[in-house]
């Protein structure tokens, strides 16, 4: 009984703390989702794009750049990080997942070059959670106001975007590359644009998040990959993700949802270094789900396309 | 006006297996003439079709469309020129889109997308006619994912695609052969009903010899990458199946004796 009060006292105390942080993240799974999900392209530079954006923002905050244009500045790095995952995959043939893996890699040189040191405090600066009415600034109601409010502007735009005459082709390409090439798309700069868009959220993910922390960090994005794959799976599983809406909402609500049980799994006392443990094992049971349930019955029936 | 002259493509130059698909391929088909191709397999069919729509770089020859050379052209800027029904159903739509957004991406074929509203209640009045002209009830089922449609609806779906914006030239690669005799019927007659309403200039492929019989006003046989026999005018109208499977069996005999 003890163990229950603590478990569930410390767990609540926690929600509003880690609901800034599942908003912020939020960007990084949207930034996992899109070359996933909208492009047909599982890409891995979300792990590179999302440090990136976070020294990029740091080192613009400790030269005195203000907060918004420091974000504004991860987001185009990020871009141009994922437009090269793009062309690396489209012109040299190299899979998706490896050209991710390298762009990664050499993003960690690169985060390092910029920030000239592994880490850096940038606490003191100024941020964008600064100036919300009615909430103290660095608590955590402040983050929640601008990152929510930040999130769900960008997620009406990019519901708008993929149902416009632009955002269809992108999603044409990646459903069937060679019917959309044969509709006149030019499927090259749609996978570069929409892989750079990507890692253009992925980047915006780090700057909040160094905003939010107070420091910028070359290691800050071990893992954020597989955390973040495992935040789209709970949110596509919530709310599914037959239409673009539901598509492009799944990101937001499974990382609300993932962070809070991850949350609860800590405060009922499981030790942090098992999390990444936790969190690949949940990923590959997702995974693996399918397939298992169609190894009972008949052998796994290939679609066909006859009649 | 669709011109093919001296198109040359090998696969696997130089080495053991080797294969030639074009070999100094000449054809020509005149504004609004609708050629019908056959062919044994292998004989270059796809291959002629794909270097028309740029989907097969040629080793050398030149492709022209309405005279203008598109040999250098990518597929997607040729498609605004070009349209094209696949043999196999899932080709030609994106399955997981819905039939209106498909249809959307056709009707953009040949102009810029642009940061506006797709789907406009214009624009789906404007599909709902073009599906229904079918009659088989597409038109009302515009908001239905393509991947739970049947083949014969997806494929008939793909026809009015290609046939909408009267693409200069329109391609068939044996679009009816994954269909069961009924919906390759539907889908032919609403083929034979576009092409002659819009005159579109038509290159179909097929292996079956009744509809090279009974449609198009030419017929061109390949062979070994090249053009062995074509019929046209009064004598296409004369021809028979009897007539033109005696030239698969002439061909079929001189391979055996070749070999
Ligand atoms: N992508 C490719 N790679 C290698 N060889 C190819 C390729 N495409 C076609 N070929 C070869 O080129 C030749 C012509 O093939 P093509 O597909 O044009 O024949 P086809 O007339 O369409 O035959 P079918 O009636 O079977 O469809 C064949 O020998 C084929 O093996
Ligand atoms: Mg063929």
């Amino acid at each position: 009984m003890d163990f229950l009060q603590t478990t569930i006292v410390s767990f609540i105390g926690l929600i509003p703390v880690t609901l800034a942080q599942s908003l912020i993240l939020a960007f990084v799974v949207l930034g996992i989702m899109i070359p996933f999900r909208m492009l047909n392209f599982p890409d891995l530079t979300s792990e590179g794009a999302f440090p990136l954006g976070g020294c990029v923002c740091g080192v613009m905050l400790a030269a005195g750049v203000a907060p918004f244009p420091a974000v504004l500045a991860a987001m185009g790095v990020g871009f141009l990080a994922g437009c090269c995952t793009a062309f690396i995959h489209l012109r040299f043939r190299i899979h998706t997942l490896l050209a991710g893996i390298l762009m990664m890699t050499m993003l960690y040189s690169i985060n390092l070059r910029i920030m000239g040191k592994s880490n850096l405090s940038v606490f003191g600066s100024p941020t964008l959670f600064d100036n919300v009415p009615f909430a103290q600034a660095g608590f955590p109601a402040a983050k929640i106001v601008v990152a929510g409010l930040f999130g769900f502007v960008v997620f009406l735009l990019l519901d708008r975007f993929f149902k416009t005459e632009k955002g269809t082709a992108v999603r044409a390409v990646g459903a069937n590359p060679d019917m959309a090439e044969a509709q006149g798309i030019n499927v090259w700069a749609a996978t570069i644009g929409g892989v750079g868009l990507a890692s253009a959220f992925s980047a915006t993910g780090g700057a909040l998040m160094v905003q939010s922390q107070g420091f910028a960090d070359v290691n800050m994005g071990i893992g954020i990959l597989i955390n973040g794959l495992a935040a789209l799976m709970i949110g596509e599983a919530i709310i599914g993700k037959k239409t673009v809406l539901r598509q492009l909402a799944a990101p937001f609500v499974g990382a609300v949802v993932y962070y809070q049980l991850v949350s609860l799994c800590l405060a009922a006392g499981m030790p942090p270094p098992d999390l990444k443990l936790a969190t690949g094992l949940f990923v590959l049971a997702m995974l693996a789900l399918p397939s298992l349930k169609r190894t009972r019955g008949s052998a796994p029936a290939r679609e066909t396309i006859r009649e | 006006m669709l011109e093919i002259r001296a198109a040359k493509k090998t696969f696997y130059r130089g080495q053991p297996d080797e294969k030639v698909a074009l070999d100094s391929l000449d054809l020509k088909l005149s504004a609004g003439e609708f050629g019908v191709v056959i062919g044994s397999n292998g004989a270059g069919k796809s291959s002629m079709l794909n270097a028309v729509s740029g989907a097969l770089v040629l080793d050398s020859g030149k492709i022209l469309i309405n005279g203008d050379d598109v040999t250098e052209m990518p597929v997607h800027k040729r498609a605004a020129r070009v349209a094209r029904v696949f043999q196999d159903p899932m080709k030609g739509t994106a399955a997981s889109m819905t039939v209106a957004e498909n249809m959307l991406l056709a009707d953009l074929r040949s102009s810029s997308r642009r940061l506006r509203k797709g789907l406009n209640a214009a624009r789906l009045a404007a599909y709902k006619e073009r599906l229904s002209v079918l009659g088989l009830g597409l038109e009302n089922r515009l908001d239905t994912r393509v991947d739970l449609l049947s083949g014969g609806q997806r494929q008939s779906l793909s026809l009015i695609m290609a046939v909408g914006g009267e693409p200069d030239v329109l391609l068939l690669d044996e679009h009816t052969a994954a269909l069961d005799p009924r919906t390759a019927d539907i889908v032919m007659q609403a083929t034979v009903r576009a092409v002659d309403a819009l005159q579109l200039t038509t290159l179909m492929v097929t292996h079956n010899m009744q509809h090279a019989v009974d449609f198009g006003d030419s017929v061109i046989m390949l062979d070994a990458g090249t053009v062995r026999l074509e019929i046209t005018g009064e004598a296409k109208k004369k021809a028979t199946v009897a007539d033109l499977v005696s030239h698969f069996t002439v061909k079929t005999d001189r391979m055996i004796l070749a070999s």
